[in-house]
């Protein structure tokens, strides 16, 4: 590359600036593919529906024709399904999430033991994590049946009773915990198990003959050691859950009355089955900056807790 | 001081082996609804609404049979299958590619890329799925298979991004210095030397996006209503029937062909499934 002459370091110049530019197409060629459909099935159809929750819309050529302000909004503001159906969201999963990281990492502790079938019985846990939602939902509703299901046959023989899983309000939303965490926990497991088995072995050793207990070691070692996973599994819980929608379609359909009717089932209905496309696009919208809200500060709350530990 | 500790060391013995046996019960207890469901897909009516329960009978194929001859079920079938592995395929494609522009081509802004795809994967459903039906109803792409794949790569995309660009920051720097010292260009060094060694890696990823598509029941039940059907919509159908009361024989038979597949494919690649997931999880 050595430059000989005036004239000539300023062609080369020339020619390597267009090697920049081509080198910089075929940098970001790799991007172009995911680039192209992301924009148009992902943020296309976002900006669309913060549109229409400013328009209304024409249901003979579902189009939105008229800017109508936050009309929408003020309409969804006095909305009490819409209200009641964020409720019922919320206590899903301040009940869901929750269990689901206790018993995933209880029970991911508890069975941390080298033997023989270990590898096997992880394999299984696959299982339940990829039956679908909502054959999950119809299987559990199948067996929690008061009449023929397995489950209140069990719960008789135990003498405790035949509670109405799907029939009472309180009890269908614990059905929909139960389901969930059914399907979640073993996901929980997988990953509190690899993180439980990359664990420093010398720390333990270290803490073994300092004559620690199993208590101490628990506290002052394995928990602190695995609070970045226990809170990265919590951001990939959170993403899942709040897209709950198949299994309760499956399972309680909503009801009794609204007591399972999460977020996603309501606007789907509101806009599927009254066709009231405008007022669910400021739901959706709602939701969508709610859920982006929450995401960012459990992201910042993750990346906090990674550095403090 | 022998005695003591005998004491321990068998006190340890008999934990560790309580800890196994409750590995192994609470691992039947998460498998039992599913074997349920095989169970019940095998049994007559009459031995589905009994009590007790009834754990050995006659099996029967009836409801597989009756279910399978009818048209609709076989062809919702295949439409899950083209749409499940066209949605993966594509999304396969693209994802890898960006993930690896995101793990090793310098790009500026790949931070932001970075944090954007996590963000998407925070959007809900619904919110892409009004504007989807209104926009496909005004295009006449409703209840077609390409847009039930391209509705898939919302979600597909930014899951294969996130893996394989894990997965590509793992890999040595020297090969595609290498490669590129050989003349290879970029494109030379990605195709020939960096996918064909990412195999394993891809592959796992394929099939757990697969998984995904196979599963999705909203996109779905959104933009289809007969001709692309898939089977999850079926299901649901089934599941809510509350004119004709439970169907549990067709649920259940359903629900078997839906699940043995994925089952079968999720246990071939169970090594690379599980490292996936906790990769996903703490990387992601």
């Amino acid at each position: 590359m050595a430059v000989t002459d005036h004239s000539e370091g300023a062609r080369q110049a020339r020619t390597r600036s267009g090697r920049d530019w081509s080198d910089l197409v075929s940098r970001w060629s790799f991007m172009l593919p995911a680039a192209i459909i992301l924009a148009a099935v992902l943020a296309y159809p976002i900006l669309y529906t913060f549109q229409i929750s400013f328009a209304s819309l024409d249901l003979a050529t579902f189009t939105a024709t008229e800017w109508v302000g936050f009309e929408n909004y003020r309409e969804i503001l006095g909305d009490r399904g819409f209200w009641n159906s964020m409720k019922v969201t919320g206590i899903y999963l301040a009940w869901a999430l929750p269990i689901q990281m206790i018993l995933g990492f209880g029970i991911a502790y508890l069975i941390n033991v080298e033997w023989k079938g270990r590898s096997a019985v992880r394999a299984l846990f696959l299982i339940p994590m990829v039956v679908a939602p909502v054959v999950a939902g119809g299987i559990w509703r199948m067996m929690l049946d008061p009449l023929w299901g397995m489950v209140n046959w069990f719960l008789g023989l135990l003498g405790l009773g035949n509670p109405d899983w799907l029939g009472d309000p309180n009890l269908a939303m614990a059905t929909i915990v139960i389901i969930d965490t059914w399907r979640w926990t073993p996901f929980v497991i997988l990953i509190a198990t690899a993180a439980l088995m990359a664990l420093p072995k010398d720390v333990f050793e270290a803490a073994d003959i300092d004559g620690a207990n199993w208590w101490t070691k628990l506290w002052s070692i394995t928990i602190p050691l695995l609070v970045p996973i226990i809170a990265a599994t919590f951001v990939v819980r959170w993403l899942g859950a709040v897209k709950m929608f198949d299994i309760v379609l499956a399972s309680t359909r909503g009801g009794p009355g609204d007591a399972t009717n999460v977020v996603n089932l309501y606007i789907y209905e509101q806009a599927f089955r009254s066709l009231r496309f405008a007022e669910s696009a400021a739901m959706a919208v709602v939701v969508l900056v709610l859920t982006m809200i929450l995401t960012g500060l459990f992201l910042i709350g993750t990346r906090r807790l990674e550095r403090s530990y | 001081m022998a005695v003591v500790d005998t004491g321990y060391t068998s006190r340890r013995h008999l934990w560790r082996r309580v800890r196994i046996v409750a590995g192994v019960v609470l691992c039947a207890l998460f498998l039992f609804p599913v074997f349920w469901m095989v169970l019940s897909s095998f049994k007559m009516p009459k031995d589905i609404f009994t009590t007790p329960p009834v754990l050995f009978f006659e099996p029967t194929l009836e409801t597989y049979r009756s279910y399978m001859s009818r048209a609709d079920i076989t062809r919702r079938m295949l439409n899950t299958v083209i749409v499940a592995f066209g949605s993966g395929a594509l999304s396969i494609v693209a994802g890898t590619m960006a993930g690896y522009a995101l793990a090793r081509v310098r790009l500026r802004g790949a931070g932001t890329i970075g944090v954007l795809i996590l963000m998407s994967r925070g959007v809900p459903p619904i919110a892409l799925a009004v504007p989807m039906f209104l926009v496909a109803r005004k295009l006449g792409l409703t209840d077609k298979h390409i847009t039930l794949i391209l509705a898939y790569c919302t979600f597909l995309i930014p899951y294969v991004m996130w893996l394989m660009r894990a997965f590509f920051q793992s890999l040595p720097r020297e090969l595609e210095e290498a490669a590129m010292l050989d003349g290879c260009g970029r494109f030379g060094a990605f195709f020939k030397i960096i996918v064909p060694i990412s195999i394993p890696g891809i592959l796992s990823t394929l099939i757990f996006s697969v998984i995904l598509a196979w599963e999705e029941l909203l996109f779905a039940l959104v933009l289809t209503n007969r001709n692309a059907s898939t089977i999850p919509v079926a299901i649901a159908g089934i599941a809510g029937d509350t004119v004709n009361g439970a169907n549990w024989g067709a649920l259940t038979a359903v629900g078997t062909l839906t699940v043995v597949p994925v089952v079968i494919f999720a246990l071939a690649v169970q090594k690379w499934l599980i490292t996936g997931l906790s990769e996903g999880a703490t990387k992601g």
